[in-house]
């Protein structure tokens, strides 16, 4: 055994802040965990189907935008309460999660203007900006991002915009843990102070966009190998069942309940 | 920057929806020219490159933690029309799938991040590129570029936010969406953005194609060289775009009354209630009045004004990169 292994030493890493990189980790992890969970949605037997959903969150928002009635948030209010109430507590604590905060968010943005005399904002804008979050992440929570942008064929959409969105969703994934691996590797390489830590962060950046550059040659290619020839379709199979309808109705409640209020 | 719903009103989305579809429009047929098919999948590829970068954290001074929009970056990288649809799609993304930035105003929040930005930045970078012929004007058109198209397009948010209340509000006078009128929204979204975030953009900007340029100079985007007559349009519209956005301004103090603003700042600042991005916002009004010329009608004051500053840019371009020839002609 050589004599310098058998001495006692005493390393103590110089301090150093990263949390810059802890939080890139964390955000990255949140963004691809999300991804994944959603990829596993496929609603269950009598779920309603996507272009439903996607056209009755829209119409919500929409209505909800225009409403000045408090009873008319009261009643979307106690819809998407409902409609949460079915979904697992995890999901729930999620969408809440995220309402809350933005709804919290907007209300400390507008107090100020509490003070200026206007009441009506302070009140209005943040449930109106919670129950429009909930509704939205009531359906990105529901149904698979694919269901999603197949829906987005109905409306008109064109095939080269689903095409693009499909692919982003797909390279997110790919592009974000090739990311992580290189935050990972920033950090296990930083022990002590780094002082090139910050250049590295446009190194990660640098490598990502080159990385991309490659991989979008190799996928052509490989779509191309498969015969693709530059147009996109959407296959669909579409049947109206219960569920549908009982979702149409109460949309379509809504909408008498907007013009009653008026 | 992202503008949820419910802040604008509905008009005000469907009014910028449309005029971000033309954009569109001819962002995809620019595209579909410019780049082959083979390079179709890329738009996808940089939508979600766009989307990663703002998961990016960058080290603030002070121990916090800010993010790059990077739309600017993306124009110079892949083009500015390309930059604008692969933006769009990870806004796309951000609104329906993170509840980040509304449904509804995802077209304003489009017309700003990945219209104003990109366009804004990629111009100015190509503008100063082309004039200052160098290694250093390459830099400085990023950094300029980056810097102002950042804070074009947080001032179109502010003058989306700040118009709501002069056009929407219920018979009671009650503003009815984003109540703050532009002489609060401007200053409140202009100040961080050109304090912070417009810094951190421009930073992030240099430092990712100082690196691609030396890793892998072959895959920066070359545009056509007339592309430098586009900017003198932009430009002309800018200018002419000013008076429209500060017009309401005038309206604004108008229907608000200065009363009314002196007792926003009595009773803002003696409750300190105001947050962080706000708490200058009021002193706006007395850094007014140096863009307005006295003695003549206030829109053509703000031209003149316009006019004036693009001007003496353009003046102190022209001079530099004159002097840069000069010094040329001493070595050769």
């Amino acid at each position: 055994m050589p004599e310098w292994l058998l001495k006692d030493e005493n390393y103590q890493p110089l301090p150093d802040r990263d949390t810059f990189i802890d939080k890139s980790i964390l955000s990255l992890l949140r963004i691809l965990s999300r991804i994944r969970a959603q990829s596993g949605y496929t609603g269950g037997k009598y779920s309603v189907h996507a272009p439903w959903k996607v056209a009755g969150t829209f119409l919500l928002i929409v209505l909800l935008s225009l409403s000045r009635n408090l009873w008319f948030l009261a009643a979307v209010g106690a819809y998407l309460l409902a409609a949460l109430s079915m979904m697992p507590a995890e999901r729930i604590l999620r969408i809440l999660k995220t309402g809350l905060v933005i709804a919290f968010f907007s209300f400390l943005v507008l107090l100020p203007s509490f003070f200026m005399g206007n009441r009506y904002s302070l009140v209005m804008i943040p449930l109106k900006t919670l129950a429009t979050v909930t509704a939205v992440g009531i359906l990105s929570h529901t149904t698979g991002w694919h269901c999603v942008t197949g829906a987005l064929k109905s409306f008109f959409i064109p095939d080269i915009f689903i095409f693009v969105l499909d692919i982003t969703i797909k390279y997110i994934v790919l592009l974000g843990e090739l990311s992580l691996d290189l935050f990972y590797s920033l950090k296990l390489r930083s022990v002590g102070k780094n002082t090139g830590k910050y250049s590295s962060l446009s190194g990660i950046a640098g490598t990502l966009f080159l990385r991309s550059k490659e991989m979008a040659e190799d996928m052509y290619s490989a779509m191309e190998c498969r015969g693709f020839t530059g147009s996109y379709r959407v296959r669909r199979r579409f049947r109206f069942t219960a569920a549908d309808f009982l979702y149409v109705m109460v949309h379509a409640a809504f909408i008498a309940i907007f013009v009653y209020l008026g | 920057m992202h503008i949820p719903d419910n802040y604008l009103s509905p008009a005000t989305c469907a009014a910028l929806g449309a005029a971000v579809v033309p954009v569109w429009a001819v962002s995809v047929k620019k595209v579909k020219k410019e780049i082959t098919r083979a390079k179709m999948p890329l738009l996808g590829i940089g939508a979600s490159f766009s989307f990663l970068m703002m998961m990016f954290n960058v080290p603030l001074p002070g121990g916090t933690t800010g993010h790059a929009v990077g739309g600017t970056l993306l124009a110079i990288l892949l083009g500015p029309f390309s930059a604008c649809i692969s933006v769009s799609v990870a806004l796309l993304i951000q609104a329906l799938f993170f509840g980040d930035g509304g449904i509804l105003s995802f077209g304003a929040n489009c017309f700003n991040m990945a219209f104003v930005l990109p366009f804004v930045g990629y111009f100015i970078y190509k503008f100063i590129k082309d004039r200052v012929r160098s290694e250093k004007g390459e830099y400085l058109g990023i950094v300029i570029g980056s810097y102002i198209g950042i804070n074009a397009a947080a001032l179109c948010a502010a003058i989306e936010f700040g118009i709501q209340p002069l056009l929407f509000r219920d018979a009671a006078g009650q503003a009815l969406y984003s109540p703050y009128p532009l002489s609060v929204a401007i200053p409140a979204m202009l100040i961080p953005h050109l304090l912070v975030a417009g810094v951190v953009e421009a930073a992030f900007t240099a430092a990712i194609f100082a690196f691609i340029k030396k890793v892998s100079p072959g895959t920066i985007y070359e545009g056509a060289k007339e592309k430098s007559k586009a900017v003198y349009g932009l430009l002309a519209a800018l200018i002419l775009l000013t008076p429209l956005g500060l017009l309401a301004t005038g309206t604004a103090w108008g229907e608000w009354g200065a009363d009314e603003i002196g007792e926003v700042v009595s009773n803002g600042k003696a409750l300190g209630f105001i947050p962080q991005g706000m708490q200058n916002g009021f002193s706006f009004e007395a850094m007014m009045p140096d863009y307005s010329v006295g003695g003549i009608p206030e829109v053509a004051g703000y031209i003149l004004s316009a006019v004036a500053g693009v001007a003496v840019l353009l003046i102190v371009f022209k001079i530099v990169s004159s002097l840069k020839k000069n010094t040329h002609g001493v070595h050769e």
